[in-house]
């Protein structure tokens, strides 16, 4: 009967859509390699940037050690600020 | 033969010494891998659009792919309007591409394992991206510092964390880029030298890890190029579409 054998065919062909699938999905999960490493330098590069402000302001104001105190804090929580925005972003795409 | 495994980082001199106004300009091998990668991703772009088949050749098929995904990117993360942007970031991810894959041949020397050349990358994007913000919404674009629904009294501490995690984008921007690149290429010379020095008794655990790193490294190769495209697009998200 063709009706069967198209049938068949197009069982055949669906299941190979989903093995295809499952194979472009785990491409995107060495996508998250790159996620993982983008968290870890934000975090990072908040806290360098405030403390180097931190720094420059003392040297201005000859306030020497309580700004870089307070801007290391500061980029601190600007770090984890970055990192909740890139994780919020990371969630949106999914 | 040098062990040394930063070794392969440094920059010399190739040809005559060339100094104008006291700044050194001379050709090193750093120029000759960066002229190099730039030629090759025109060779390719010029050879596969030479002539426009309806059913493509290999090098027409990479270019179009290539294209695809770039546009696709694009209008993903940052929408219709970021199309005017495309040729920049289109020739942003290739250099950045074809610097980390040239880099991975053998005696090759790597480009974006220097941080100076990765954060004038990422310190023009963030001038320009700022520049665009700026043209576009005018004084508006600075409410991208003050978020809406902040009590007053914690709306001073908030800009300033705001202003410092803006500040932050191009030092993380080329930090992960240098230092992906650099740690790998590092980390490849000193199982190499494992392998050197155990010989042939224990070196071919080493050369083990050693080939399984080679492919590590083509994927971050890749995936750095790409996340350093991605990233310059949600910048660009920022500046032109305005909503927090």
């Amino acid at each position: 009967m063709p009706d069967e054998d198209f049938k068949t065919r197009l069982k055949i062909a669906k299941d190979k859509l989903k093995n295809f699938k499952k194979i472009t999905n785990n491409n995107q999960n060495s996508s998250f390699i790159g996620g993982a490493f983008k968290l870890g330098t934000e975090l990072v590069s908040a806290v360098l940037v405030g403390t180097i402000i931190g720094f420059i302001l003392d040297t201005w104001f000859g306030t020497k050690p309580w700004l870089i105190i307070v801007f290391f804090f500061l980029g601190s929580a600007a770090g984890i600020l970055n990192v909740i925005k890139a994780a919020k972003r990371m969630q949106e795409k999914n | 033969m040098t062990t040394n495994p930063m070794h392969q980082f440094t920059v010399h001199r190739i040809g005559p010494e060339i100094k104008i106004a006291g700044v050194d300009l001379s050709f090193t091998n750093a120029s000759l891998f960066m002229l190099l990668s730039a030629l090759t991703i025109c060779g390719i772009l010029f050879l596969g659009t030479r002539e426009k088949k309806l059913v493509p050749d290999k090098l027409q098929l990479i270019s179009e792919m290539i294209y695809n995904f770039i546009a696709k990117m694009i209008s993903d993360t940052a929408g219709t309007k970021a199309k005017p942007y495309f040729p920049f970031i289109f020739s942003l991810f290739m250099f950045v591409l074809f610097c980390n894959m040239l880099g991975m041949l053998p005696y090759s020397f790597t480009v974006t394992s220097h941080i100076i050349v990765t954060l004038l990358m990422a310190i023009f994007i963030f001038i320009a991206v700022t520049i665009i913000g700026f043209l576009k919404h005018g004084f508006g674009y600075l409410k991208l510092f003050v978020p809406s629904g902040v009590p007053m009294v914690l709306l001073p501490l908030i800009t300033i964390i705001e202003i410092i995690s803006y500040l932050s984008r191009p030092v993380s921007l080329s930090v992960r880029l240098f230092a992906n690149m650099m740690a790998g290429h590092t980390m490849l010379k000193v199982f190499g030298g494992f392998v050197i020095s155990l010989g042939m008794l224990g070196g071919w655990l080493p050369l083990g890890f050693s080939v399984a790193l080679t492919g590590l490294e083509i994927l971050v190769a890749f995936l750095q190029a790409y996340v350093f495209a991605i990233l310059t697009c949600i910048y660009l998200n920022d500046a032109l579409n305005l909503h927090h």
